[in-house]
């Protein structure tokens, strides 16, 4: 019984992870209607500038994890500005080759520039280990944790509650109507894209302290945070976080009773049955088939 | 069906294609070979992935997954059972088509960036189950395929067979990707990619076309893969089933043209060669090189040339071979239209009856009872104010919506007849046109109405024979050439009903095909749909023009809040205190009166 709880609680902590990875992407996708594929690479960017800045500057990951968010919100406005904004209008499938160009340039030039090798931040604050009675946890999960639900509440009140916010969800709705409503969309789309990418920054900055840097690091966390947002229900807030818990807790149970090795089978079976039967996910827009 | 060998367009192709043969034989150096054997495979996976990613366009990220299928079944049964991979290979293709099924059916609702994810998905699970699957796929850790050399291992010692053999599977993908364009079933592929509707609405099962082009492409995928694991003769999870490889091959395609024969060969043979070569140059920088290349290839192609290398320089190139000796155009022999459908039932007597629909969306009943008849011969006027329900009707007499209650019929050779999806009643002999027209933009007009006219014809020929006499009757004869999507509205709408009439319906359902037009359209319309009418087509359509409804109309029919208010003479229905209070209010009549 107690493994089991020890289970749950290191699939709500891992979940609290991919909460801020995945508010991210479903932000970007309800708002200017992409599929960032390269959101992996972003994280993959960020992990690597983590590194740089704690090597060379001895930064601690969670200081430099908003000196990297800023950067990742002017990288992603520019992926809006220079790569999506052209292509608005353009087919799905050119919008979706041209992230997915995106990403597998940065992938490769990662491979390029710092070569396979895995790259981890060495530090203490963060990684030592916890005990709240008979459960241990290392104290970085907790701090990710606590972030993602700040961040969860600041980006719904951000939405909800703020002028900005307002156009952003009204563009979300409709892009037409949003604009004649005096909503600047070309600005909005690059706020939008700049916070997702921003988000994931920060998210680089907390996982830096448990995970290294290497070129497909993006893809290991990004195909999961895809998993999510599409349970969650593309572009629903609400959705990416309960969907993030979900997967951390089927994470870590199917990882202890099926085995690490099927534990990803488990998800992306989950995430095939939800695509299948009810595509618009949880929450959603109901885009899914559209 | 074969081209002439004598026009240019054909003998440039082979030229073109020969190269790849003959220039690594006459250059003798391992490096070319090794080069264009890799062009030739994946300008063979490139132009299988088209046939689903192209003319379906239907997006998929995870195609490695027949790849790996194909190069894994050929590789286990070498090594475990010594079979020889000329038999494994279609042991291969056959999982890889069922596979292909498993992935299609559910997926098919899915569009755009969702069905890519879903490919992605697959391909995932499918790797984790390689890797997991240790004791007999060997893991993470890779297989490595028997080294028996000898034509019926696949392997050889000299890489001029090599590319023989690579040549050989390639050329089957393009002949097959060849094929497919040619045909009614190419047709269908690239109408269900544009407007899935209307495909529906002339007969195509956009269901089996999709899957067909999945199986298909799976096939030639797998096939390919197990070529191309005799020739690596080491298979490993991580680079069989890589989203790395799915993408690569995806974006050959983009990269010369999608939904082209040509594109995916020309995109491969211009960029492979290029990111060899820079990984070869700049080796200092790794591994990645080579992938950085593609990705910013893929963005500037992406962003500069959406529509790829043949999409925008095709028609320069066409131009310049054709100057070439013999390339003028040749005629296509013209045939002789088939008969018309001969009508069923006797002037007046009923062809299609719809008895007690009844339709509710959520709390509305959009159609409340709603019943009428439509017989032959005549022209029957569906009105009715804005939100009386005319369109749901509409929709429920050509199967794009189930009634809740109630049941529509049609006469048919074989009877009485309730067909229950759209395609079937295109085949039942209804055609119908969209109030919102839905031309297939990407295709000439003629191109068009013979998508109507394959119902009844595989052959191309004859489906240009129906379209043309079809346009005489529409009016389109001189804008055959164009492309759809530079047409007036009153050509777009005129385009509905001929892709609709090429379908020889015997009742012709028309959706508002006068709204939006201007007087002299109007009026040409009407002569059109008069020319229908006595061609022995039943018509039923709706229309708010309310003066060309008077005149065309044999009968009208008209319809409130759901419900059928008035049926009769044209004359009759106008007078009627109900229709009139139902358009203009009770005000009306009290004013009247006054």
């Amino acid at each position: 019984m107690s493994i089991f709880i020890q289970l749950l609680v290191n699939g709500l902590l891992l979940g609290g992870a991919y909460a801020i990875i995945s508010i991210g992407l479903t932000l970007i996708f309800g708002v200017v209607r992409v599929v960032n594929f390269a959101h992996g690479e972003f994280l993959m960017v960020g992990m690597y500038a983590v590194w740089l800045l704690a090597q060379h500057l001895g930064l601690h990951p969670y200081t430099s994890a908003i000196l990297v968010a800023v950067m990742l919100f002017v990288m992603g406005g520019l992926m809006q500005r220079l790569v999506i904004q052209p292509l608005l209008s353009a087919d799905a499938h050119i919008q979706i080759f041209a992230t997915v160009g995106v990403s597998t340039a940065l992938l490769n030039l990662a491979l390029m520039v710092f070569g396979a090798d895995i790259r981890k931040a060495e530090v203490t604050f963060g990684t030592e280990p916890m005990s709240v009675g008979a459960f241990t946890f290392v104290s970085g999960q907790v701090i990710t944790f606590v972030v993602a639900i700040v961040v969860a509440a600041v980006t719904h009140l951000f939405l909800k509650h703020t002028y900005t916010g307002r156009g952003l969800r009204a563009l979300a709705q409709n892009r037409m109507s949003a604009a004649l409503m005096g909503v600047d969309v070309n600005k909005a789309y690059i706020l939008a894209f700049g916070i997702g990418a921003g988000l994931v920054g920060l998210a680089a900055g907390l996982l830096a302290v448990q995970y290294p840097a290497f070129p497909t690091v993006g893809q290991y966390f990004v195909l999961t945070a895809f998993v999510i947002v599409v349970l969650g229900g593309m572009g629903s807030l609400p959705g990416a976080v309960i969907g993030s818990l979900f997967i951390g807790l089927i994470d870590s149970l199917a990882g202890y009773y099926v085995g690490p090795g099927l534990k990803e089978v488990v998800y992306f079976l989950v995430f095939l049955a939800i695509l299948i039967v009810r595509p618009t996910g949880l929450f959603g827009l109901g885009r899914g088939s559209e | 069906m074969m081209p002439p060998i004598l026009n240019p367009r054909v003998y440039i192709g082979l030229l073109g294609l020969l190269s790849i043969l003959l220039v690594p034989l006459a250059a003798q150096s391992p490096f070319v070979y090794h080069l264009a054997i890799q062009v030739c495979v994946f300008a063979g996976l490139a132009t299988a992935w088209n046939i689903v990613g192209g003319f379906a366009g239907q997006l998929s990220l995870g195609h490695a997954v027949f790849y790996g299928i194909g190069s894994y079944s050929a590789g286990l049964l070498v090594a475990k059972f010594g079979i020889s991979p000329w038999i494994g290979m279609f042991a291969g293709a056959a999982v890889s088509a069922a596979m292909a099924l498993l992935i299609a059916y559910p997926t098919l609702r899915l569009r755009g960036p969702f069905f890519s994810l879903a490919t992605i998905a697959f391909l995932e699970v499918v790797r984790l189950l390689v890797v997991h699957q240790e004791s007999w796929t060997g893991g993470s850790a890779g297989l490595n395929v028997p080294l028996q050399i000898g034509l019926p291992w696949m392997i050889f010692r000299e890489k001029w067979a090599y590319l023989l053999v690579a040549f050989g599977f390639f050329a089957l993908a393009l002949a097959v990707s060849w094929l497919i364009r040619r045909s009614r079933f190419g047709f269908y592929l690239i109408a269900v990619r544009e407007r899935e509707d209307a495909a529906r609405a002339v007969g195509v099962n956009a269901v089996r076309a999709k899957i067909a082009a999945a199986v298909i492409s799976a096939v030639l995928t797998s096939l390919i893969g197990s070529f191309h694991g005799m020739y690596l003769t080491f298979l490993e999870p991580s680079s069989a089933f890589s989203l790395e490889m799915s993408i690569q091959i995806a974006m050959f395609a983009l990269i010369g043209g999608l939904g082209t024969v040509v594109g995916p060969v020309i995109g491969t043979v211009l960029v492979l060669p290029v990111a060899e070569l820079a990984r070869g140059w700049l080796s200092a920088f790794g591994n990645g090189t080579h992938g950085f290349v593609y990705g910013v290839l893929l963005v500037v192609v992406v962003l500069y040339f959406p529509r790829g290398l043949v999409g925008h320089l095709s028609e320069r190139v066409l131009r310049l071979i054709d100057r070439l000796p013999n390339g003028a155009k040749a005629k296509a022999a013209v045939l002789p239209a088939p008969a018309a459908q001969k009508p069923l039932a006797t002037q007046g007597q009923p062809i299609l009856r719809a008895e007690g629909l009844h339709k509710r969306f959520g709390g509305l009943k959009a159609t409340d009872n709603v019943s009428l008849t439509l017989h032959q011969g005549e022209i029957l006027g569906v009105i009715g104010p804005n939100g009386a329900g005319k369109t749901t009707v509409f929709n429920q007499l050509s199967g794009f919506i189930k009634p809740d209650q109630g049941s529509v019929s049609v006469l048919t050779e074989n009877g009485w007849v309730s067909p229950r999806s759209p395609e079937v009643f295109a085949h039942a002999g209804v055609g119908r046109t969209f109030q919102i027209v839905q031309p297939f933009t990407g295709l000439s007009v003629m191109e068009n109405i013979m998508l109507g006219a394959f119902m009844h014809t595989r052959n191309r020929a004859a489906a240009e024979a129906i379209a043309r006499e079809v346009a005489q009757l529409t009016d389109l004869t001189s804008l055959l050439d164009t492309e759809a999507r530079s047409l007036t509205v009153g050509g777009m709408k005129r385009l509905e009903v001929a892709r609709a009439l090429a379908t020889r319906p015997r009742i012709l359902l028309l959706d508002e095909v006068l709204a939006g037009l201007n007087p002299s359209d109007v009026t040409r319309a009407i002569e059109m749909i008069r020319r229908i009418r006595d061609a022995g087509v039943s018509v039923l359509m709706i229309e708010h023009l309310m003066q060309a409804t008077m005149a065309l109309s044999d009968r009208i029919v008209v319809i409130n809040l759901g419900q059928v208010l008035r049926e009769g003479k044209p004359a009759d229905v106008v007078n009627d205190p109900a229709v009139i209070e139902a358009y203009l209010g009770k005000g009306y009549t009290h004013a009247q009166t006054a």
